[in-house]
């Protein structure tokens, strides 16, 4: 059924596909994934702890990123930033948009797992002495984190998939690799099965690295 | 008197509508254990949570170690200050569940008095043999029964030697075999002169090991006479028909 030729060009291409993959998709998840993370930390804990303007800014930066799509935020930081003189190279464009839209949803994710963190474990530190922000730092944070782990990890997950969307502003990444041959050869239909093959194998180690973290902080002591 | 440990005055606490502590005085000598008894809903949870600052009061204030306390407005300064004298121990707890027995005793030496980590583990092992828990120094919270969970969280309490104890309830949550292993500790704290105030729902504790017993409902304090008077011959009509339903069950 697969022609000889078909068969080629999914073998000599493979490498092409995969190497952006390495190269661009896996560091443009990570790294921004990363930034999201410490900015998710910082949005929630401001709302955790009711921080009186912080809090009102918090809340509008969560409800500009999530009301708004992510392919539009990376058009206006990309195209649209250059009109008033901010001109930023493709990748770390990505990486600014992807930190910033992940943070937003992260920044609920953890606020939740703040939240589902018993209120006695705040009154217990604070009866041993404990300030507030040694509470927060050593007792409910890294509990709400254990809480938080599997719902982040579906979204690093989802993240390895949304940076495909980055082809739209000329980062080559996958998925753009997988056009620049589809122009080439013409076999659109296998070439694009091909990449989100990758994209499965991708996913598919990042779910099995959560399993294995999930069981090795499941529960305290268990 | 003069030697008071601990003089609470016009203490106030609303919910909403609802007046939960109205206008309470208590004095608590050095060295005193007192039981506080009365129906749920008394008010007996809100009033230790207003003296250790978990709640706030609408108006009262307190003498406590030779320091006056605001219990509606008091700064931070003095929250901190007055919960490093003194230890809270929960119905329900409350241990630290990302930390072992052993840090659950030392996270406060550690971090709230930076105590060196050598010393504060000393002091929580030697804590932990006094509550007959030594050998589960590594285990979680999670891996604890409720019985070993609470005699771990009263070490935890006595871990800063505390000038004072309170204890809401602390085996209400209990499995009915386990209350005697943490009233023992109890027992066994009291007996070395620790100021306790303790509510509870033990009528033994508090007939056997307190000196003196409180018995609150709707807010007030109805009763408050030394535990042996207030068993044999309570002076309120309400007093008598609450330690008779206690004594039908
Ligand atoms: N945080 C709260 N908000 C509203 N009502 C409360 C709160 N805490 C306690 N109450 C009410 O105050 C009353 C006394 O409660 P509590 O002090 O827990 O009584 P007790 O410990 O004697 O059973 C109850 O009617 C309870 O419903
Ligand atoms: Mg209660």
């Amino acid at each position: 059924m697969i022609s000889e030729r078909l068969m080629d060009i999914l073998i000599d291409s493979f490498w092409n596909i995969l190497l952006p993959g390495l190269t661009m998709t896996i560091p443009l998840t990570f790294i921004s994934f990363a930034i999201a993370m410490v900015i998710a930390v910082a949005v929630a804990l401001v709302q955790f702890a009711g921080i009186k303007v912080l809090k009102e800014i918090a809340r509008f930066y969560v409800w500009v990123i999530r009301g708004t799509p992510l392919l539009v935020q990376l058009f206006v930081v990309f195209y649209g930033l250059p009109n008033i003189g901010i001109l930023i190279d493709p990748f770390p464009a990505a990486v600014i948009v992807f930190s910033i839209n992940e943070g937003a949803y992260s920044a609920e994710t953890i606020r939740a797992a703040l939240e589902a963190v018993p209120k006695g474990q705040m009154e217990a530190g604070e009866c041993v002495g404990m300030t507030y922000l040694q509470i927060i730092r050593r007792i409910v944070l890294p509990q709400a984190l254990r809480i938080a782990f599997p719902p982040l990890s579906n979204s690093l997950i989802a993240m390895v998939k949304d940076t495909s969307l980055a082809a739209n502003i000329t980062v080559t990444e996958m998925f753009m690799a997988t056009q620049r041959i589809v122009a080439r050869t013409y076999e659109p239909l296998a070439l694009y099965i091909e990449v989100g093959l990758i994209y499965l194998l991708f996913c598919t180690v990042l779910a099995r690295l959560q399993r294995i973290g999930e069981k090795r902080m499941g529960v305290y002591g268990r | 008197m003069v030697d008071n440990l601990l003089s609470v005055k016009g203490l106030s606490k609303s919910f909403g509508s609802g007046k939960i502590l109205d206008s309470i005085n208590l004095d608590v000598g050095k060295g005193d254990v007192i039981a506080i008894i009365g129906p749920s809903g008394a008010g007996k949870t809100t009033l230790l949570r207003c003296i250790s600052f978990l709640e706030r009061a609408d108006a009262g204030y307190m003498a406590f170690a030779d320091k006056e306390y605001s219990l509606h407005d008091a700064p931070r300064k003095d929250i901190l200050d007055f919960r490093r004298k003194t230890g809270f121990v929960f119905q329900n707890y409350n241990l630290f569940l990302n930390r072992t027995a052993i840090g659950n005793i030392t996270e406060g030496l550690i971090i709230a008095r930076k105590m060196p980590k050598a010393e504060a583990e000393a002091k929580g092992m030697e804590l932990l043999r006094k509550v007959g828990l030594e050998d589960k120094a590594g285990s979680y919270p999670s891996e604890l029964s409720g019985g070993q969970q609470q005699r771990i969280a009263i070490a935890r309490a006595m871990a800063s030697d505390p000038l004072m104890i309170f204890f809401d309830e602390p085996t209400s949550a209990l499995d009915p075999e386990l209350t005697g292993e943490v009233l023992s500790v109890m027992r066994q704290l009291a007996d070395d002169g620790m100021t306790m105030l303790v509510v509870t729902h033990e009528l033994g504790f508090a007939e056997n090991v307190s000196d003196r017993v409180i018995f609150m409902e709707n807010g007030i304090v109805v009763e408050d006479a030394p535990s042996g008077k207030f068993f044999s011959e309570p002076e309120k009509e309400r007093t008598k028909e609450f330690l008779a339903t206690f004594i039908e069950r």
